[in-house]
């Protein structure tokens, strides 16, 4: 299904009888199509040469997973922004000395990891608040109470994480949320897989201390 | 025996504990307590999520790292791209003219104002986005209105001005709903 039909189909249940509903693909969109078939390295090969529109099709691959990371560590999607964005601007910068040792995404990690530990202080985070209407979850099943319950519970666990030493959090984050392995756990944060192991462990021991009994 | 150490418990999490060392565990109530008090742990922090961001954001993350990125001072391809004698050539040439000026003309101080000259450069889509996203972020209907704007009839932008706050949190549901699946 196209973009445009899902689209439409998304408006159908909403529109009156009547209404005519156009969906229409900018001419110029989607640009980085272009290397939907292309992988990490074509891609990387490509930009280096000049081709901004590969260096497009690198965001538009992994803008997802790298603002993840970045959200994990800022706890609000303002500065998740502002880091993924640093974060795809120091790839830009250091594509040339990109030599595919890694894969591209264990780079993309690292340079993202690297900005948010260096930007984001030990302080508090600037949890998100939370507006009516600001997630798509669908929570007409669930009750108000239950609700404000779990994204209580949600902030608790944030605050906990962000109190964790640097390593930890970053262990934490890659192994629990990106299910990553030790072994490219440790490749991006330039330890060894025992010092990865051990920060995981001692990660979750140091959170259930800070949750307490509340899980 | 020995209880297990804490890389062996980081093991024991991803159900990959040494054969040796799974016998201690499954005799150790000491261990299977403790590895149990970690898997709740993981389990509470696993389940919470990243809110999921507008779909239009993504577009407006690729348009603020293009933006960014064109401000960048110097262009990050290598060194190397100069070594090429399509590159070469000409500046070779223009280096050697401008010894044979500098052997030829007589010595003057003269002062030479460098002119910059842009060339209009065309915004892409997305940047046109992104600037109409920052445009009307903020904006509220009635201001809107009040400003002179009008919806033409029979359009998509109007059908979303007549939904209720409801509604409207209903379409943007469904709109993520099936542009993930699209996605995915």
């Amino acid at each position: 299904m196209t973009h445009e039909s899902a689209v439409r189909n998304a408006w159908a249940p909403v529109a009156s009888p009547g209404w005519t509903v156009t969906v229409a693909r900018p001419t110029d969109a989607g640009q980085s199509a272009v290397f939907d078939g292309h992988d990490d390295s074509a891609l990387v090969a490509a930009a280096v040469a000049g081709q901004r529109d590969a260096f497009d099709a690198i965001v538009e691959r992994h803008r997802r997973t790298v603002y993840q990371v970045c959200y994990r560590f800022a706890n609000n999607h303002e500065d998740a922004s502002d880091l993924s964005q640093e974060a795809f601007v120091r790839a830009w910068r250091g594509l040339h000395s990109f030599k595919g040792q890694s894969a591209l995404s264990t780079w993309l990690y690292r340079i993202a990891v690297n900005v948010c530990l260096n930007r984001v202080s030990a302080k508090l985070p600037a949890v998100d608040s939370i507006e009516p209407g600001d997630q798509f979850e669908d929570t007409r099943t669930e009750g108000a109470q239950a609700t404000l319950l779990r994204e209580e519970r949600a902030a608790a666990v944030r605050r906990a994480i962000a109190a964790l030493p640097k390593k930890q959090r970053a262990t934490l984050i890659l192994r629990a949320y990106h299910e990553l392995p030790h072994q490219q756990i440790a490749d991006i944060l330039g330890s060894s897989v025992g010092a990865t192991k051990a920060n995981f462990f001692h990660a979750l021991a140091n959170l259930k201390k800070l949750l307490g009994n509340k899980p | 025996m020995t209880h297990l150490t804490d890389h062996e418990l980081a093991d024991a999490l991803d159900r990959a504990l040494d054969p040796s060392r799974q016998a201690h565990l499954d005799k150790c109530e000491s261990c299977r307590r403790q590895l149990a008090e970690l898997e709740a742990t993981l389990n509470t922090v696993s389940s919470v999520e990243v809110p999921e961001p507008s779909p239009l954001y993504w577009q407006q993350l690729a348009a603020r790292v293009r933006t960014a990125i064109d401000a960048e001072p110097t262009v990050a391809a290598s060194w190397r791209e100069w070594l090429r004698w399509p590159v070469l050539a000409p500046v070779a040439a223009l280096v050697l003219t401008v010894m044979a000026l500098g052997v030829a003309l007589p010595r003057e101080r003269t002062v030479v104002s460098e002119v910059a000259v842009a060339e209009p450069v065309e915004p892409s889509v997305d940047d046109r986005f992104a600037i109409v996203a920052d445009l009307v972020g903020d904006l509220d209907w009635e201001t809107a209105v009040s400003a002179g704007l009008t919806v033409a009839p029979g359009t998509a932008d109007q059908a979303i001005l007549e939904l209720s706050a409801i509604e409207q949190q209903e379409l943007r549901r469904l709109l993520h709903t099936e542009l993930t699946r699209v996605k995915s």
